[in-house]
């Protein structure tokens, strides 16, 4: 049951692929105004949670609640509330910064001059302005996350999805990502954010939860899951998760 | 329904726009079938809008006489595609390269004739063209077999009629076996030779439409891949809305295709649109739209980026040669026709066949367009029915 200050609540969420179950019986909730963290090896399930709870694919069973609107049922609504960024680049690299921006924009509904004010507002926030106009392939790969990050925040969500923003990118980049994720929370968005970077998610998240083979495992603060393998303040995230999830390999 | 146009424009300009900053697409759909066009044109016959006639010289040295009047039967209509020209400026035409060369008949022609003495007639060419000199040998053949013929009947005559005056048995030596040969001449209008472009031209813009229409799937499942159809489902873009935007924006495309090639043929090498030009541009469309609504469906059925790519060389390469686009349909046995025409292509390559080669009028290819419009309908089906956003990753 969600409670008032939940803005996202996931209640056994299940799905399958070709008989091969993904995700089983997830729930968990996201306050708002918080970043909830959603940690996990490759194929833990992640992504295909996210992508069920931003309405881009159904659940076989369970249900997903969002700014008090069922996903189920209130697609539309939902989407309003929700800004997706993917793991992939999602972006047309022949475009410039400003006219992806515009585009993606211009597709959430927003008008012509709407989705261009938008767009110089997203700019400045991860830093492009300057680069606007270049086309996106000519861009650094960190630079290329963060018009990743920028189209999903052009419709001004309340609630922002990002699946591993910071794959393959330069700490520098890395660290403007972080501080803008952090500028966002305080300004009062809600965030899920999931990455298999330890010192990321214990440096960002206010919640975390550990999925391993379609389940969550664990969920708590950072500080409350290092408790439960030692001692809080020498234990570091990482151990808790190899504690948590094995150290077998997973690709 | 407001919001699902809006979107699948939005999607269909934006397509539009990554097409033309491509340049490997743009020349894949406009440049490379030229090369084919250009190729298979110059293998099958000619490619200007009209063959040359042939014109044959002839020139006589007598101020009256037998050949004057042969020159005056060869000269009488242009249809004959004969010259009489002056003997010394027949000589310096061909000197100069104005003519490929000709007749001559010598000043004693006739007298040598009368006096039974045979006589000859010259054929004068420039070295090394020996096509020239057959013609115009042709010709002299011809011309000293017709004379021998006349002179055996004008002996038959004088003999009947005692008339001896005439030495017309030695005038029958000349053509005592002559080839009968006589020309006839049928003039029919201007006669335009079979310009290979009007059938290689469609051939190849159909495959080809075809064929960059059937690589689009290969761009939509790269957006499925890097989530970009994901982050607009998740944008509030109906699904519905993607579909129509990509089979619009591959429209658009084709009908760019279409725009440019059948100018290049119009223009550059006189193709010619028939009596219906408006059947033609009609059956055009529905191409455009029949091709473009297969592009989505092949997107629709592939997995990844590979398979989209393996299948859409495959589709065309397949259906191109079934549906007529590397030769004719007529020329092939029943059962390839048979084949032909459960592909789009055969539809739209024999509706081109009839308009622009046959000469068919509009409603004689109304059963084309609206097997055209069936097959849209059906690849649109299944391409509505199929169609993925999300990778299988």
């Amino acid at each position: 049951m969600a409670r008032m200050e939940d803005f996202l609540a996931a209640t056994g969420l299940t799905k399958s692929f070709d008989s091969v179950q993904v995700v089983d019986s997830v729930s968990f909730t996201v306050r708002s105004q918080e970043i909830f963290g959603l940690l996990g090896p490759n194929g833990a399930g992640k992504t295909t949670t996210i992508r069920m709870l931003s309405t881009v694919l159904d659940p076989d069973d369970g249900d997903v609640t969002i700014g008090g609107h069922l996903v189920a049922k209130e697609s539309d609504a939902v989407r309003k509330l929700i800004g997706v960024c993917p793991q992939e680049l999602a972006l047309y690299p022949e475009l410039s910064a400003i006219d992806n921006l515009v585009f993606f924009g211009r597709m959430a509904g927003l008008s012509g001059s709407e989705a261009k004010e938008s767009a110089a507002d997203v700019l400045e926030r991860v830093g492009l302005t300057d680069r606007a106009k270049d086309a996106v392939r000519k861009y650094s790969g960190g630079m290329k996350r963060r018009v990743n990050i920028a189209i999903a925040l052009m419709s001004r969500p309340q609630l922002l999805f990002l699946d591993e923003p910071t794959v393959g990118i330069d700490p520098q980049s890395r660290n403007h990502i972080f501080d803008t994720v952090l500028a966002l929370r305080d300004e009062g968005m809600t965030v899920l954010y999931t990455t298999h970077y330890m010192e990321e998610a214990d440096r960002l998240c206010d919640r975390i939860a550990i999925m391993d083979e379609g389940r969550i495992i664990a969920l708590g603060t950072p500080a409350e899951l290092k408790a439960q393998v030692g001692d809080a303040d020498t234990t570091t995230l990482e151990e808790v998760f190899l504690s948590l999830t094995g150290r077998s390999l997973r690709d | 329904m407001r919001l699902v146009i809006r979107q699948a424009l939005l999607l269909s300009f934006k397509d539009t726009r990554l097409f033309f900053k491509d340049r490997f697409a743009m020349g894949f759909a406009l440049l490379f079938p030229i090369l084919f066009i250009v190729a298979f044109s110059l293998a099958l016959g000619d490619l200007g809008p009209e063959d040359e006639q042939l014109r044959m010289a002839v020139a006589t040295e007598e101020e009256s006489g037998f050949s004057r009047e042969v020159i005056d039967v060869l000269t009488v209509s242009d249809a004959t595609g004969v010259d009489e020209w002056d003997p010394k400026d027949a000589g310096l035409a061909l000197h100069e390269g104005r003519i490929p060369g000709y007749l001559l008949f010598p000043v004693d022609f006739t007298q040598r004739i009368f006096s039974g003495e045979g006589t000859e007639i010259l054929v004068v060419t420039a070295d090394g063209d020996p096509e020239t000199e057959a013609v115009l040998g042709g010709l002299a053949h011809s011309i000293g077999g017709r004379i021998g013929t006349l002179s055996l009947a004008a002996r038959g005559v004088t003999e009947l009629e005692g008339l001896g005056s005439l030495d017309l048995v030695k005038l029958g030596q000349l053509g005592t076996a002559p080839p009968s040969i006589v020309f006839t001449t049928e003039q029919v209008g201007d006669v335009e030779p079979f310009n290979a472009t009007n059938f290689t031209l469609p051939g190849y813009l159909t495959m080809f439409l075809f064929f960059a229409a059937a690589l689009g799937a290969e761009a939509i499942a790269r957006e499925r891949q890097t989530q970009t159809l994901e982050r607009l489902l998740s944008n509030g873009v109906r699904r519905s809305a993607i579909v129509a935007g990509k089979v619009l924006a591959s429209i658009y495309r084709g009908l760019i295709q279409l725009a440019f090639l059948w100018a290049l043929g119009i223009f550059a090498f006189s193709i010619d649109f028939g009596v219906s030009p408006v059947a033609v541009i009609a059956v055009s469309v529905l191409m455009a739209v029949a091709s473009s609504a297969f592009g989505v469906m092949l997107a629709s059925l592939v997995r990844t980026v590979k398979s989209a790519s393996s299948a859409a060389v495959l589709a065309s390469l397949t259906l191109a040669p079934l549906g007529g686009c590397w030769w004719p349909l007529f020329i092939t046995p029943d059962w390839m026709q048979a084949i032909g025409r459960l592909t789009p292509h055969g539809w739209a390559n024999d509706a081109f066949n009839k308009l622009m080669l046959f000469g068919a009028e509009g409603q004689d290819v109304l059963v084309h367009m609206a097997a055209l419009l069936l097959f849209a309908a059906a690849f649109l089906a299944i391409a509505v029915v199929r169609f993925r956003t999300v990778s299988a990753n």
